[in-house]
């Protein structure tokens, strides 16, 4: 039962960690690989912060400058990338994104070496059925369901909601609509940097995050993309519960060493049966 | 209301439209007939922004709408229905049209006036536009740029994929907007109906018009006849 709690807590994480990068892929068919490094800037700037500024205003302020990244990423690489169609498209965005990746993994590393965003919430575990929870994991879970309920409220609810998933569905559709596909593309890239930046509060919470961790968190979220289908944001937050409760189980009943490995088989066995992902739309 | 001079477009290297020029006045239907790969779908598309004409003007209510993007010609009231319906699939029939008016927001109105030409479109408000049928989903991509108020109603074979029936009774509704005013400009292979709609015509062949005129006087032209309608 722990196993599972504690599965399902790190699911939502992954599904938050993960979301922004499916709907960048929605919009424009291109990938972020500098994705966990923004959520690494977001929580390298709330550690430095925290020192100056009380917790509450360093947290809005380290999301403020994962989204502020992500927006100086729009308007610079991406312009080049969204010029391109196809698969011309898909491998610049890989290029230049990794690059993007090192640099931003260079510059923390070397400013912040051994800053760490460590998050602790005082106080006895709490009792949830029987189970001992401790406080920072049940704030992270709180954190990235919440997180993730506004953002389906918002795309399903809201006008400006229905112009991005309008976008996601058929962009020229949206253009006739008088949607300017790429205003909904910048305002989304800028959002999946404040939400790497929440993933990475979370993160926070339950363990540590600390300058080097960007390549990992890119890694999972690319998994979880994947394995919930390209573009799909149901999609994403499914397959991040399923890979956490794997996971955890596999930390849990086999060791820490391979926990990685199995991720990644059951990746690999999701895209042998469902080639687009648990919910992805055709191929 | 629309007037396109000496209009050029095209892909790549190539022009599939060559010099072409047409006008449509406020509240007339105009045809444009050709065969397949006559150019009819490039010329639409270079209106509507969907492609960048290459050489030639486009005014409508005397502003230039050439260089502009897609969605700000949509707002300035051209809208266009592609052959493809470019609906999105996974929304309801309700969110579909409601993003029909985007840039107006939510218009109740203009939402019962869709229904009154589509009443099937009210039993269907919940399904998703991706599940319903070729002429279901006709009638949402009509009804979707009704919801804009537009000036000028561009549609492009908008009998693609239907059944002779389903074919006639979208032109019928096409009748039904016509006479209540509506600017309509049509791209289309099924030259009959198209022609019976139209108050004027133009035939396009290679990406250039080849004629132009009254739509009865095409009608009963015997070139057009043996071309175009199968009689000799
Ligand atoms: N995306 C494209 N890339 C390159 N050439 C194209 C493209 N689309 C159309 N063409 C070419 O442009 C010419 C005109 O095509 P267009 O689609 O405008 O014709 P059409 O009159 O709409 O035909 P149809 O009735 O079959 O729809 C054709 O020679 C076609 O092969
Ligand atoms: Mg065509």
């Amino acid at each position: 039962m722990a196993v599972v709690f504690d599965g399902v807590a790190y699911g939502l994480q992954l599904g938050l960690l993960a979301v922004g990068l499916t709907m960048i892929y929605g919009l424009g068919g291109v990938l972020n690989l500098a994705h966990g490094q923004f959520a690494v800037l977001a929580a390298i700037a709330i550690a430095v912060l925290s020192d100056r500024l009380p917790t509450p205003a360093a947290l809005v302020a380290g999301l403020a400058i994962a989204a502020l990244a992500a927006l100086a990423t729009d308007a610079t690489i991406m312009r080049a990338v969204y010029r391109l169609d196809g698969e011309a498209r898909v491998l610049l965005s890989l290029l230049l994104t990794i690059g993007l990746a090192f640099v931003i993994d260079g510059l923390l590393i070397y400013n912040y070496p051994f800053t760490q965003l460590k998050l602790s919430v005082p106080g006895p575990a709490v009792d949830i059925l029987g189970v001992p929870m401790r406080r920072g994991s049940l704030a992270a879970s709180a954190l990235a369901l919440s997180a993730l309920a506004l953002l389906i409220v918002f795309l399903r609810y809201t006008r400006r909601g229905r112009a991005v998933r309008s976008v996601i569905q058929d962009e020229e559709g949206a253009q006739l609509c008088g949607i300017d596909p790429a205003r909904v593309r910048t305002a989304v890239f800028a959002l999946s940097g404040a939400l790497a930046g929440l993933a990475a509060v979370a993160e926070g919470l339950t363990s540590s995050v600390s300058a080097t961790d960007g390549t990992e968190l890119t890694i999972l979220a690319l998994i979880v993309t994947v394995v919930g289908g390209l573009g799909s944001v149901a999609g994403a937050l499914l397959a991040g519960l399923l890979l956490g409760l794997v996971y955890t189980m596999s930390q849990v009943y086999i060791g820490t060493y391979v926990t990685l490995v199995i991720l990644l088989l059951t990746a690999m066995v999701t895209i042998l049966i469902r080639p687009a992902g648990l919910l992805g739309r055709g191929v | 209301m629309l007037q396109v001079e000496d209009l050029d477009a095209g892909y790549g290297e190539s022009l599939a439209v060559h010099a072409v020029s047409l006008h449509v006045d406020g509240g007339e239907a105009v045809a444009v007939i050709g065969s397949n790969g006559a150019g009819k779908t490039t010329l639409l598309r270079a209106i509507c922004g969907l492609l960048r004409p290459r050489a030639g003007t486009v005014t409508f209510n005397s502003e230039s709408l050439v260089g502009e993007p897609a969605h700000r010609i949509a707002r300035r009231g051209v809208a266009y229905v592609p052959a493809e319906r470019h609906l999105f699939p996974a929304m309801s029939v309700q969110e579909n049209l409601e993003l029909g008016a985007y840039p107006l927001r939510a218009d109740r109105r203009q939402l019962e006036l869709v229904f009154e030409l589509f009443p099937r479109l009210r039993d269907l408000l919940s399904q998703q536009a991706g599940t319903m049928s070729g002429g279901e989903q006709q009638m949402l991509a009509v009804g979707r740029a009704l919801m804009s108020r537009p000036g000028l109603l561009m549609l492009d074979e908008p009998t693609t994929g239907l059944a002779p029936i389903l074919a006639e009774e979208a032109y019928a509704s096409l009748g039904v907007l016509r006479g209540e005013g509506t600017t309509v400009l049509v791209a289309e292979q099924q030259v009959p109906l198209a022609l019976d709609l139209a108050d004027r015509a133009y035939v396009i062949e290679d990406g250039r018009i080849q004629m132009e005129g009254p739509a009865g006087d095409l009608q009963g032209n015997p070139d057009v006849r043996r071309a175009y309608m199968g009689i000799a």
